[in-house]
């Protein structure tokens, strides 16, 4: 009989045991559940564009196939075949594959060093830094907008606001950076730092344009990004998308391809 | 037997075999070697004057209905080599069946060429990686600057088309590239024979532009590069004559005198480039000769007419010749990011000429009459220049500035090098659908001008109509026509006429 005390004794200390540690693992892990839903919002505006930028730009090198499309007020389009090759966060070769443009290339190395190969002239030609105020191909992106590299590097930013979906970043161009717009609020979604859009605004505060993205689209081998990216004039509501018909990254693309002896080679 | 049929069973697969992967590389691989591009225009030029031709009263008429089929040809047969070839086939539009015998010939009603403009092959990493090569029937642009490029001699221009000024002449060259660091670039280029620059129609002007008064009598010659002296000897000559009205000036000649095809008459271009931060600059050397004709001896052979013994003939003869030189150049570009990011480009050719000595004689009924002589161009070394800015003010506005130290023809002989400046300006609408540029270049010395303004509407991608104008401003008569110097550069009727030209484009 003391044997079947002892016995019923251990199995009852066991399920005791047992049940405290249960409720014990349990409460862990509602205070690390807990914990894990306020992580956003002690995370730092720094850790936040750091994480967006490596969503635009981290990766080794980028090669996308793109369709510019011009949208003008009356819903006309215009379309421009294109290809973009990047390496980095700065290097980038931009070649027009249709159109009257075809053939014509540009390379950015930064934004004081950028060239253009002119077809019609046969000759690879330097673009001052002025020059990359105008618009690429009578798109509403500029030739500056094209050059943008990291966020983090040319622009001060700090949070402005945040609710449940998103951040709201206030950005002011770095000193000795030369940027066509005054500020920009970036709107960030939480979770997956994605860019939802940027406004872009003038001395004066007026909002000149809004980048914008659309259609998050898994282009294999673990590379999503946004289908549309595009540029809208909210004054006339003038817009282009850049649609991407195909994009690979981390290729090994060589450093010798963004070079001026590459530029005039057509491929 | 049954070996045979297994071999015949083999072979049979074997060719399948061969077949399918010939289909496959005609079909996948062949069209991603290939890069076909193009262009159709259509070009139509209307002469809007009547005192800049040949013949006064001259014009008011069609001066161009021209077509052109562009083709291009880009191959990649392998990572690090390509074939380009470029053709331009060109319909000339004017009927020039001037007889009934050759009405019925297409090839005279409706003449047409067809034109290389390149044809090269480009190997990249040739033995080493740093290392390219080109060869064959190419252009070569060198410097830094729009349009006036002093250190640019490797290819001529081609000014056949006054409106089209950025046009060269191709020409078979060897060219060699060095890539040894990331900021130098070295170029060796050999040019095996010598091809001048292409002048407009009006060209010959320049050497033989008869000046008659509303009689249609003789009134002033072409003024050789001689000395006042000589001049005022020459003009004795044709006081001597008689009677104006009694001078019949026939169609004058002007043979060239063109280098042979030997080695000594290659032509030979060095250049080195560095990009050190954003400053861009390189020296080069060109050995060759200078692309535009300069004058090197005249005749005047005066005879009685045979239809009217009162009655003088005179054919005046210029021999031209393209003078040999070399040129050490240094050009530059550069961003400037402390100066509202203006873009400040130089170029400088110092050039060491070949001293032409001109002559003229003048021959009266077989026996001479004159002989004199001066020299035209001196070996003096001589400075050509060009240092211009551009800045793009909205999206829509661009402009660029230049101040240019000698003229593309210009070889300092007797007429000197003169000073200019030239302006452009470009402003965009509708998206660029819509793109309004205009250019002046100004002589200063003498203050005529050329202003040409073109209209592009890009109606679709790919498709655009330019409209151009071109107009010559300044006096078609010398200031004084006993000087070769003072002539006006833009005014006189050797630059072309005054058109306005219509043209469709198609690009793919």
């Amino acid at each position: 009989m003391t044997n079947n005390i002892f016995k019923a004794l251990t199995v009852c200390v066991i399920f005791v045991v047992l049940s405290i540690s249960g409720q014990i693992l349990a409460q862990e892990k509602s205070e690390n559940a807990a914990e894990t839903k306020a992580k956003p919002a002690k995370i730092s505006v720094e850790e936040i564009v750091k994480k967006m930028d490596a969503k635009i730009s981290g990766y080794d090198d980028q090669y996308m196939r793109i369709s510019m499309n011009i949208y003008d007020v009356d819903g006309k389009m215009k379309s421009y075949g294109m290809e973009m090759y990047q390496k980095g966060t700065e290097k980038r070769l931009v070649k027009f594959t249709s159109g009257e443009m075809k053939g014509f290339a540009t390379l950015i190395l930064d934004r004081n060093n950028v060239w253009a190969y002119l077809p019609a002239f046969k000759k690879v030609r330097r673009v001052a830094a002025t020059n990359m105020k105008q618009s690429l191909a009578g798109s509403d992106f500029t030739n500056d907008d094209m050059a943008v590299g990291s966020w983090g590097n040319d622009w001060d930013i700090t949070m402005e606001k945040e609710d449940e979906k998103f951040y709201y970043l206030k950005a002011f161009p770095k000193k000795g950076k030369n940027i066509t717009y005054a500020s920009a609020l970036l709107v960030v979604e939480k979770g997956t730092y994605y860019q939802d859009h940027v406004d872009y605004f003038n001395e004066a505060g007026e909002k000149v344009k809004v980048y914008f993205f659309k259609n998050l689209t898994d282009f294999g081998l673990d590379i999503k990004r946004h289908q549309i990216v595009g540029m809208l004039d909210p004054r006339t509501g003038h817009r282009t998308e850049l649609f991407v018909h195909e994009m690979k990254n981390n290729q090994g693309l060589k450093d010798k391809m963004f070079t001026k002896r590459h530029l005039q080679w057509g491929r | 037997m049954r070996h045979l049929r297994w071999w015949h069973a083999g072979s049979v697969f074997l060719i399948c075999l061969l077949c399918m992967e010939s289909m496959a590389f005609a079909s996948g691989k062949w069209t991603d070697m290939i890069d076909f591009s193009g262009y159709i225009q259509s070009d139509i030029r209307y002469i809007i004057e009547d005192w800049r031709g040949a013949k006064k009263g001259d014009g008011y008429e069609f001066q161009k209905n021209q077509n052109d089929v562009v083709l291009r040809l880009e191959i990649f047969p392998h990572d690090n080599v390509q074939a380009v070839i470029e053709a331009d086939l060109r319909f000339y539009g004017f009927n020039r069946a001037d007889s009934l015998y050759n009405v019925s010939d297409r090839g005279t009603s409706d003449p047409f060429n067809l034109q290389l403009d390149e044809a090269y092959i480009h190997v990249r990493e040739l033995f080493w990686e740093w290392l390219d090569l080109r060869a064959g029937r190419m252009v070569v642009n060198w410097g830094t600057v729009d349009q006036f490029n002093p250190t640019d001699n490797i290819s001529a221009r081609d000014f056949s088309d006054p409106i089209n000024f950025s046009a060269k002449v191709p020409n078979q060259m060897i060219e060699l590239t060095a890539y040894p660091t990331d900021w130098l670039t070295l170029s060796l280029i050999w040019v095996p024979t010598f091809r001048p620059a292409q002048l407009p129609d009006s060209a010959p002007l320049g050497f033989a532009d008869f000046g008659f008064d509303k009689n249609g009598c003789f009134a002033t010659a072409p003024a050789p590069p001689l000395t006042q002296k000589n001049m005022d000897d020459l003009y004795k000559l044709f006081e001597s004559a008689g009677d104006p009205c009694n001078l019949n000036f026939v169609e004058p000649g002007m043979p060239i005198v063109t280098p042979d095809f030997s080695m000594k008459n290659s032509q030979f271009g060095a250049k080195a480039q560095f990009l050190i931060n954003d400053f861009e600059f390189s020296f080069s050397y060109y050995y060759g000769r200078f692309s535009f004709p300069v004058a090197l001896t005249a005749a005047a052979l005066i005879e009685n007419s045979q239809v009217d013994p009162a009655v003088l003939d005179i054919k005046y003869i210029v021999e031209l010749y393209y003078p040999r030189m070399q040129v050490a150049g240094f050009d530059f570009s550069y961003s400037a990011e402390w100066l509202f990011d203006i873009g400040i480009v130089g170029e400088i050719a110092v050039i060491f000429p070949e001293q032409v000595d001109f002559g003229l004689k003048a021959y009266w009924s077989g026996a001479e009459v004159a002989n004199m002589g001066n020299n035209n161009v001196p070996s003096t070394p001589f400075p050509k220049a060009t240092v211009g800015i551009d800045y793009t003010f909205t999206s829509w506005l661009y402009m660029n500035v230049m101040y240019v130290r000698g003229f593309f023809d210009e070889f300092n002989d007797i007429y000197g090098v003169h000073n200019y400046m030239v302006m452009a300006a470009e402003l965009k609408f509708f998206e660029d659908e819509l793109k309004v540029r205009t250019a002046a270049a100004l002589n200063v010395d003498d203050t005529s001008a050329n202003i040409n303004g073109t209209v592009t509407w890009i109606i679709y991608p790919s498709v655009e109509v330019i409209a151009d104008v071109l107009w010559f401003v300044g006096n078609t008569e010398a200031k004084d026509p006993k000087d070769y110097a003072s002539k006006s550069k833009f005014g006189m009727r050797a630059v072309g006429r005054n058109v306005v030209s219509l043209k469709g484009k198609f690009s793919w």
